[in-house]
């Protein structure tokens, strides 16, 4: 017990500068109220090395995902950080201003804002490093919770409300179907950990002696299905995708950006966590080509086919920017599926083989590129003949933004056209390994198809890229300006530097640390519960 | 000496006679029927509050199955876990009924549907 709190320093630090957070947004002084963000940029940043220094490797297939995942978090969440800043109650401080409306300490600074936002933070953290099924759910709703409140109040609009409604109704509905899932693994092995040392009975070499015998049981292996179907809520995957662009659009921008990072990678690292108990090697010691066991197998690849088409054939039509990024992100998700398809590959396979890596990878360099292109999109906005101010959402906000705002215009372009994966930026070398994974182990019809998706994703890139850079500022009566929050240009200028060059960067090296992979022993029948001992017609013990 | 009366305080005696004839399978019968009930109310009914009950008995149905599982195999793993999934649906009730309110306040209204603003 007291192994696993040494490996939770990060995330000690992280729930412990929450709290502080919470208490600080309560003083009565203005200045110390404004310590909130710094605060948390800070101890994001101390998580972030105290996670690179303490995290020991762990049990199971995956040895290095808490590293990797615990440090990818902290960092992205320091981007995150400067783009949230000032997020909470602008229209309410320039009412204020304008003289509109009295002055409310507890609604002018959103000190709990902070507090959720580390919160969740903690939770996708906790998840990389899961070695429990209790505690895997914990993580996810960890995650998961705070982010309803974050959408609530990061506008004062009914959009946020609306939005915020169904997030939490189709994330309770999520929830309940992995956990299910979680409660059908449990009943098919009889134990919820994970992974555990070699010869102590975990979910791991449980399924992997059932792979190895009579086959996974159908009550294991429907856990298994129906914890992933639960799981593509968080990562925006097709069945469960409906909510994402509803919830962005009605979301602030910043925000936006924030539910398009955390939750998805939560949810990557607990499908890597559950993929990798159930084993890359296939359902029969004669099917042992590398693959998920059979119909999980299938159902993975179904759904990362659906995913991209669907994200990418609805992105097409949009007008709204925000609208088309949701679905951009859906399509993402998608592309980062076929690495679990593919699988990290024979051992010591190179990076080019390992899906894993590539997954991983990709996280890292969606969270950046993704970053890029929300840090624009809050850093404008719409003002109205009337005087009222609006996020800018509709592409046309972003005519000629290269002309009058070059920074923010560049960064928006170098940030879609790494989305859209073209060589020389960040994008491209995520890519790569998805497309080479998904080769080497003989996923044909995977590649073509998502060679086409990346296709027809150009075409909307490219449409806000040719906005930005190429037509003319529109002169109408509705201006758009920078929104005063001068930390959000800095959080799209640190990703757009980060998507030129974080590429010539030896961070797939890293990645493939974190995706290395080692094949969990089957478990002796002697030394746990026998695995095929569930028989729903049994009667219960006595 | 405390410690070891309150194993055997904990442990899972045998079953009663008369309810003998109730395995495993019932258990997850009712847990399955639950978790479908559930499933069916939340796509059908507008209602904001039972579309969350019916989240509610989704979480519930995983409940039962569990304690059921946790008997089966004769550990306390699984009753552990419901105390956990207990914790969850309170706090995600707190949550629920907080969003309900502050939409209640807007519009007067329960019904989902009436919340319709964003589309396309």
């Amino acid at each position: 017990m007291i192994e696993k709190i040494g490996a939770l320093w990060p995330e000690i630090i992280l729930f412990a500068a929450a709290c502080i957070v919470m208490v600080v947004g309560l003083s009565p002084t203005a200045a110390v109220r404004r310590l909130c963000a710094p605060l948390a940029g800070a101890a994001l940043i101390v998580a972030g090395i105290v996670a690179w220094f303490t995290t020991p490797a762990a049990h199971g297939p995956l040895p290095m995902l808490p590293l990797f995942g615990k440090t990818l978090v902290a960092g992205v969440g320091v981007l995150l950080a400067l783009l949230l800043a000032g997020t909470p109650d602008r229209e309410y401080e320039s009412a204020i201003a304008r003289g509109a409306t009295g002055y409310d300490p507890i609604r002018a600074n959103r000190a709990e804002f902070w507090a959720f936002f580390l919160f969740s933070l903690t939770g996708a953290m906790l998840c990389a490093g899961a070695d429990d099924l209790i505690w895997l759910f914990l993580a996810l709703e960890l995650t998961s919770l705070p982010t309803y409140i974050m959408v609530a109040v990061s506008t004062g609009r009914n959009r946020s409300m609306e939005a915020a409604v169904k997030y939490f109704f189709l994330g309770a509905l999520g929830a309940a179907v992995f956990l299910y899932g979680f409660t059908l693994l449990y009943g098919g092995t009889g134990t919820t950990r994970l992974f555990a040392p070699a010869g102590e009975p975990s979910i791991a070499s449980i399924l992997a002696a059932q792979a190895a015998g009579p086959g996974i049981n159908a009550v294991a292996m429907t856990g298994l299905v129906l914890s992933f179907l639960g799981v593509c809520f968080k990562i925006a995957a097709v069945p469960m995708h409906f909510y994402t662009p509803d919830v962005y659009q009605g979301a602030s921008s910043a925000v936006a950006g924030f539910l398009a990072f955390v939750p998805k990678a939560a949810g990557f690292f607990t499908i890597l966590i559950l993929a990798g108990a159930a084993g890359w090697w296939g359902s029969s010691p004669v099917d042992a080509g590398g693959s998920l066991p059979q119909p999980l197998h299938q159902i993975v690849l179904i759904v990362a086919i659906l995913t991209m088409s669907v994200g990418n054939a609805l992105a097409v039509v949009q007008s709204s920017a925000k609208r088309m990024l949701a679905y951009s992100s859906i399509a993402h998700s998608g592309y980062m599926l076929v690495g679990v398809v593919a699988g990290p590959g024979p051992a010591n396979a190179p990076y080019t083989s390992n899906g894993v890596a590539a997954v991983l990878f990709y996280l890292l360099s969606y969270g950046v590129m993704n970053l890029g292109a929300f840090a624009v999109l809050a850093s404008l906005e719409r003002r109205r003949a009337d005087g009222s101010a609006d996020e800018a959402d509709d592409v046309n906000d972003l005519k000629g933004l290269c002309a009058t705002r070059p920074l923010l215009g560049w960064t928006l372009v170098l940030s879609v056209v790494g989305l859209l994966g073209l060589p020389p930026l960040l994008g491209f070398w995520a890519k790569l390994p998805l497309f080479t994974s998904a080769i080497s182990s003989n996923e044909i019809g995977l590649v073509i198809v998502l060679g086409l998706n990346s296709a027809v994703a150009a075409y909307y890139y490219l449409r806000l890229a040719s906005v930005a850079l190429l037509e003319s500022p529109e002169l109408t009566n509705d201006t758009v300006r920078s929104s005063p929050f001068p930390a959000r240009a800095v959080a799209g200028l640190a990703s757009a530097v980060g998507i030129v060059l974080l590429a010539a960067w030896p961070l797939n090296q890293w990645a493939m640390q974190g995706g290395r992979y080692q094949r969990v022993e089957p478990l002796k029948a002697a030394e746990g519960t026998p695995p095929a001992r569930v028989d729903a017609g049994a009667p219960a013990a006595r | 000496m405390i410690g070891g009366t309150l194993v055997t305080l904990l442990a899972q005696g045998p079953i009663p006679a008369d309810m003998g004839g109730v395995t495993l399978a019932h258990y997850l019968v009712v847990s399955a029927v639950m978790f479908v009930l559930g499933l069916v109310g939340f796509m059908v009914r507008r209602n904001l509050i039972i579309m969350f009950l019916c989240t509610e008995l989704m979480f519930q149905a995983a409940g039962i199955a569990l304690i059921a599982f946790s008997r089966f195999h004769m550990n306390h793993t699984g009753q552990t876990f419901v105390i956990f999934v207990l914790t969850v649906a309170a706090a995600e009730a707190a949550m629920a009924l907080a969003l309900v309110v502050l939409l209640f306040r807007r519009k007067e209204t329960l019904d989902g549907a009436a919340w319709r603003e964003l589309k396309g």
